[in-house]
């Protein structure tokens, strides 16, 4: 018997067991990255549904709703609220990233208040694919509240906060930073229930935005005077 | 309560205070100086009993008045609807409580058996024969007809109903009258019973008088609630759903009359019940700020549709149904304003700002008319997912625009030129990459000024998601 059980490691004992060099199981469903690399990176391999996904951003606008892309198009059967973005989303170019108009909501809110307690109504009606709620600062139990409403049902719930707030505790089990690099993303894991990562992940992101003949048009896209041309304007 | 100078029915803490029924007002102005003295009124007891029954009418349609402010309801056909006996006397209760009003319930086979059972507050029976036992204990003086000859029954020993229906019978009706036997016959079920039903107005127009003037208007939402349980019991008789109602705060009137102010309530999906109801008016009066006291509220249910019941599926998707949504986008509604609740409609046009237009959520927008809107092919577009609200004009350094660090354009230009009739625009658009690769989209104004302005103009107009 007592070999039986030096054989037996943790991570069969009980499925919320994991060793420290493991990534641990999921025990939400999660949605598929659609980027292989970074899903090999997450517990349960993808975006867990119903827990706060902690996401730091340098600064709005840096890829991060072509990160997301692949996951929102999968909830896309559903609603996906905008809830407090940083400046006005434009529906083509998020029809773009392949999510109908039709299923986006936006909703504004004048006070932080209100904006929690919107995307707690959303959550806990559980009637929406995904809710993306863009916050400064929010205080620590209000996190577990909200972290509390999305275990009500299967949605998929990113907070977006700035870089600093990575200093502050949070409930959220899944917690990534992001910043620009060349050509995409650099993922760094803050928080995640698996081993300690330090370096960053790159993810090449797609960039379907640019034109597909940037290449072609490329030696005149500055002004051209005809006073001359200095070398660093020559790109 | 005060009925002919004598106290009537008393507070808790004007008992544990050492009032009495029947002390004299001075009495009680003397134990108790900052009593509340109300004199008592029929017209209210009345009125109190038509709301009590209104909101009644949502658990059955056969409810009456009867004698003693008391109130018979049919449950026979209603127990399996709403799951038994006792999960029909919990909801009875919470409505009654609701409402402002406490009560004393009781369920009998017989509807004058359930009378005699309440007034004595004897509990349920749910059995003929349990019936007769416990109407046999009840007091002799207990049915109307028998009290005007309570000295005579005490006198030959009949204390009670069970020793009461011992008594040879055409003795009793020579000297009692008929009323009390048929009363008795009713209670034990040996006679029908015949009762007038109630009727629910064919408009539903409910007021009440507020006991004290509310500055807040969340102070309002309790006398909103007993409001919201008479509509409901209107609408369940008159198999009815409402799509708007209309809460007017009546102010009182000060040097100048102030008109009502109305919370208007329209629904995208008909309802009857009223937790819903309640909630959307909590939010809306939590916002509301009040320029005059309330004294009075009023509901309305402008506009009615003939109820429909929902389509329950066999098994319940994991999203919640269409009507979840709904209700959680009027709840969003209330509290964030029409305004902050928006869909996307975009716009065939040029112009970006223009393009992206955002309308309330609540507008109907069918799905044709949007997809006609949309470009045949979305993909090719180079568009930001941000766009800034108003652009931002760049510095320049070194003839090249500069935010946060130097941009270098990635992208040949777009041209816009759109407008003519309106706002005209004459741009070309750029993705610009900054230092720290982060894409932006940037135009370039292609109209300047002469002279000093003559530099081409850059402004940062978007942001990649």
């Amino acid at each position: 018997m007592s070999s039986l059980q030096n054989n037996t490691s943790p991570e069969e004992l009980h499925p919320s067991l994991w060793r420290a060099s493991q990534l641990a199981r999921s025990s939400t469903r999660c949605v598929d990255t659609g980027h292989p690399t970074l899903s090999k990176q997450l517990p349960g391999g993808g975006w867990p549904t119903g827990t706060l996904v902690d996401l730091l951003l340098q600064q709005p606008g840096i890829g991060e709703m072509r990160l997301l892309r692949p996951a929102l198009v999968a909830a896309a059967s559903r609603r996906i609220v905008l809830l407090q973005p940083p400046h006005p989303p434009q529906a083509l170019a998020l029809a773009a990233l392949g999510l109908p108009p039709s299923q986006l909501v936006w909703l504004r809110a004048t006070r932080t208040n209100d904006a929690l307690w919107a995307a707690e109504q959303v959550l806990r009606s559980g009637s929406c694919g995904a809710l993306l709620f863009w916050a400064n600062h929010v205080r620590g139990e209000s996190l577990r509240r909200l972290h509390l409403a999305a275990q009500c049902g299967e949605t998929l719930f990113f907070m977006m906060r700035p870089l600093a707030a990575a200093q502050d505790s949070s409930p959220a089990p899944l917690r990534l930073s992001l910043r620009p690099a060349a050509g995409g993303l650099d993922v760094g894991f803050v928080k995640r229930r698996g081993p300690q990562r330090d370096a960053p992940l790159f993810l090449p992101l797609t960039p379907t935005l640019l034109q597909r003949h940037a290449l072609v048009d490329r030696p005149a896209p500055a002004p051209a005077t005809a006073r001359g041309l200095q070398p660093e304007l020559v790109q | 309560m005060l009925e002919q100078e004598r106290v009537l029915a008393v507070s808790p803490q004007a008992r544990a205070a050492g009032v009495a029924p029947g002390m004299r007002r001075g009495g009680v102005l003397m134990l108790m100086p900052d009593a509340r003295l109300h004199v008592r009124s029929p017209e209210r007891e009345a009125e109190a009993m038509n709301t009590a029954a209104l909101a009644l009418l949502q658990y059955t349609p056969l409810v009456t008045i009867a004698e003693e402010s008391t109130l018979l309801i049919d449950i026979g056909a209603s127990l399996r609807l709403f799951g038994g006996i006792r999960a029909l006397c919990r909801r009875v209760r919470a409505s009654l409580r609701a409402l402002g009003y406490s009560g004393v319930l009781s369920c009998a086979p017989t509807a004058r058996g359930a009378w005699m059972l309440a007034r004595r507050r004897a509990g349920r029976a749910m059995r003929i024969e349990s019936l007769t036992r416990r109407l046999d204990s009840l007091p002799a003086s207990l049915p109307p007809p028998a009290r005007s000859f309570a000295a005579w029954f005490e006198g030959i020993g009949c204390f009670s109903l069970g020793a009461m229906r011992r008594l040879p019978r055409p003795g009793l009706q020579r000297r009692c009258g008929r009323a009390l036997l048929d009363m008795l016959d009713a209670a034990y079920g040996m006679a029908p019973e015949l009762f007038e039903w109630v009727e629910a107005p064919t408009s539903f127009h409910a007021k009440i008088e507020l006991f004290d003037r509310l500055e807040n208007a969340e102070e309002c939402l309790m006398g909103a609630e007993r409001l919201v349980q008479q509509l409901t019991g209107w609408l369940c008789a008159h198999q009815l759903a409402v799509e708007r109602i209309t809460l007017l705060l009546e102010h009182e009137r000060g040097r100048v009359a102030r008109p009502p102010t109305p919370v208007d309530i329209a629904l995208a999906e008909a309802t009857w019940r009223d937790e819903h109801l309640v909630r959307l008016l909590r939010e809306r009066l939590a916002t509301l700020t009040l320029e005059a006291p309330v004294i009075a509220l009023v509901l309305d249910a402008s506009q009615v549709q003939p109820m429909a019941p929902p389509n329950e599926s066999l098994f319940p998707e994991p999203g919640g149904s269409e009507e979840d949504r709904l209700r959680m986008f009027e709840l969003l509604i209330a509290r964030l304003g029409p305004e902050n609740v928006l869909q996307a409609l975009p716009q065939a046009d040029y112009r970006p700002e223009v393009a992206n237009s955002w309308v309330p959520v609540q507008q109907k927008v069918r799905e044709m008319v949007r997809s006609a809107q949309m470009p045949p092919d979305v993909e090719s577009l180079a568009r930001p997912t941000w766009i800034l609200a108003k652009p931002i004009a760049l510095l320049m350094r070194n003839h090249r625009p500069f935010y946060g660090s130097p941009l270098k354009m990635a992208s040949a230009a777009e041209r816009i030129e759109a407008g003519w009739w309106s706002r005209t625009q004459t741009r070309d658009y750029f993705v610009a990459e900054g230092q720290d690769h982060t894409l932006y989209w940037v135009y370039r104004e292609r109209i300047v000024g002469s002279g000093e302005e003559e530099a081409p103009r850059w402004f940062l107009h978007g942001l990649f998601g």
